[in-house]
């Protein structure tokens, strides 16, 4: 059987050769990190505003957790039955804070808990696998 | 700048839609019920209010377009006067009395209504509706699924992580919140619950449960605010406004309240709330360490242990050990939210603003019964809300 695979959201994150990334963007002026993308830089001490695209991935730490133990309301979407998760705020090597889930148990995770950027499963519809940004700890 | 006195205070006892004590009331019932005590609080009559600040909701009445004082002015008889509707999200009633402050202060007027009510629908505030992509609400729900409790159950972590704070100190807040609003009659809880009782409701978002996390409520407040000449003809010992301040997020605020931002070099802290209370503190010429007694934005019971730290009211770390002491009660040297706070009240989100304010002139007149801080002399407001706005207010005897 094969398997149609979609991101939840396009054109946000990718997996390639280079390993998993959300697709953001960097001010080469001040070089504040920005995802999503932002057409001009938000830092009011910047000398001047010159985005450029910049992918974010690779290993980082989190800085805190939380638990999901009952289903979000929409315009989110999961696989039935519901099953709480982590959802972790990471601090990526790369210099980017980011929000995601983290795809082991929330009893696994711990405040600064090694973990690497994952592009896995978000939910299924239409015979389809919807894809999202996670985390994984290392 | 004039001197600004709280002259008359009003409010409806907060509830759920269909219960005993708000059952269907239209917003604009729940308003005419607190202006109307305002009003005769004050000693005043509708027709000598010269303008209106109102907070703007976007749950209830304001003819979908937040303009809720427009209809209070309609429902009281239509006068003519201009009208504000102020627009902060929880923060609206904070920002409406910062407005009707700044009229009397600036002598525009001399005596101005300032009123927040609402009527919220079931469930978890939503903050976001639409499915467009540009939206960054919208790809926090879709690609990760955050309810509404997880920023502050990510903080809360946090905390237990960098201060050791454990579950259950963060459960005796509750304890402690009920305790207050235990016999204030305005309060829509009024029963205390154990310790047992709050550990045994569920987590909503882990470490968070159930009974620290205020639900949301209807209700509605008002007070009049008037200039201090006037204030003499109508009494001997008004309450007056010590500073009131509006302020927004900080591009050095670190806290996950969006998808990413950059890695901080040191601690993260609620910048847009620190900013206005250190500018309400520097304006009324007083420190943190004065207060008799503050009312605070508590969310969740999480605030009350960090917000007191991050105003220097005690050092960070402190606050627990202070709770446990007992002092952070009417009785004791910190006292925090002796209404009983948002998580005895419950949100009604746009008058919490005004009720706190409401709440800081009873105890400034001593007339807050048993939840009475002793010899009160000083409070300061708190409230914070969607799109980084918060507001701090400190008034005095
Ligand atoms: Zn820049």
């Amino acid at each position: 059987m094969s398997e149609i695979v979609e991101p939840a959201v396009p054109g946000l994150f990718v997996a390639d050769e280079h390993g998993a990334r959300v697709l953001g963007s960097k001010c080469e002026a001040c070089g504040t990190p920005y995802f999503p993308k932002v057409p001009v830089c938000h830092n009011p001490a910047c000398p001047g505003s010159r985005m450029e695209p910049c992918g974010f991935g690779g290993r980082g730490v989190v800085w805190s957790y939380s638990v999901a133990n009952f289903a979000p309301p929409a315009p989110h979407k999961y696989d039935k039955p519901f099953r709480p998760y982590a959802i972790g705020v990471v601090d990526l090597a790369s210099g980017l804070r980011l929000v995601g889930q983290i795809v082991d148990p929330p009893e696994a995770v711990t405040v600064g808990a090694a973990v690497e950027l994952v592009i896995e499963p978000l939910y299924h519809e239409g015979g389809k696998t919807f894809t999202t940004w996670k985390f994984k700890l290392v | 700048m004039q001197e600004v006195a709280v002259l008359g205070v009003g409010l409806h006892r907060f509830g759920k839609s269909g219960d005993a004590i708000v059952g269907n009331k239209s917003v604009t019932e729940l308003c005419r019920h607190a202006v109307d005590m305002a009003l005769s609080d004050a000693g005043i009559s509708w027709r000598q209010v010269q303008a209106v600040a109102a907070a703007s909701s976007r749950f209830s009445g304001g003819k979908g377009w937040g303009l809720n004082g427009n209809d209070v002015v309609e429902d009281l008889g239509s006068t003519g006067v201009p009208v504000y509707n102020l627009s902060a999200g929880c923060a609206a009633g904070g920002n409406a009395f910062n407005v009707g402050y700044s009229l009397v202060a600036g002598g525009v007027h001399d005596l101005v209504l300032v009123v927040g009510g609402e009527v919220m629908p079931k469930g978890m505030i939503q903050t976001s509706g639409t499915e467009e992509v540009t939206d960054p609400e919208f790809l926090r729900q879709r690609c990760v699924g955050m309810p509404g409790p997880a920023f502050w159950a990510t903080l809360a972590r946090r905390r237990m992580h960098e201060f050791g704070t454990t579950e259950e100190q963060m459960a005796k807040v509750t304890v402690k919140a009920r305790q207050c609003s235990v016999g204030n009659p305005f309060a829509r809880f009024q029963k205390a619950v154990s310790l047992e009782e709050v550990m045994n409701s569920p987590y909503v978002s882990n470490p968070l449960r159930l009974f620290e996390i205020c639900p949301v409520s209807n209700g509605a407040a008002a007070t009049i605010l008037c200039s201090a000449q006037k204030a003499r003809q109508f009494t001997g010992k008004p309450v007056w406004v010590a500073s009131s301040a509006v302020a927004t997020l900080g591009f050095d605020d670190t806290l996950p309240r969006n998808l990413a931002g950059p890695v901080p070099n040191g601690p993260s802290f609620h910048t847009e709330v620190m900013t206005a209370v250190r500018k309400a503190f520097e304006r009324a010429g007083v420190g943190p360490r004065e207060l008799s007694f503050v009312e605070m934005q508590d969310n969740t019971c999480y605030y009350e242990l960090a917000y007191p730290e991050e105003w220097g009211l005690c050092e960070p770390g402190e606050a627990q050990y202070l709770l446990e002491a007992g002092e952070t009660l009417p009785t004791g040297r910190m006292p925090i939210n002796p209404s009983g706070g948002f998580v005895s009240f419950g949100e009604a989100t746009t008058a919490m603003g005004v009720f706190q304010i409401v709440e800081a002139t009873w105890q400034l007149r001593g007339q807050s019964g048993g939840r009475q801080v002793p010899g009160a002399k000083l409070g300061l407001a708190q409230t914070n809300g969607l799109g980084g706005n918060a507001t701090a207010a400190i008034l005095k005897r």
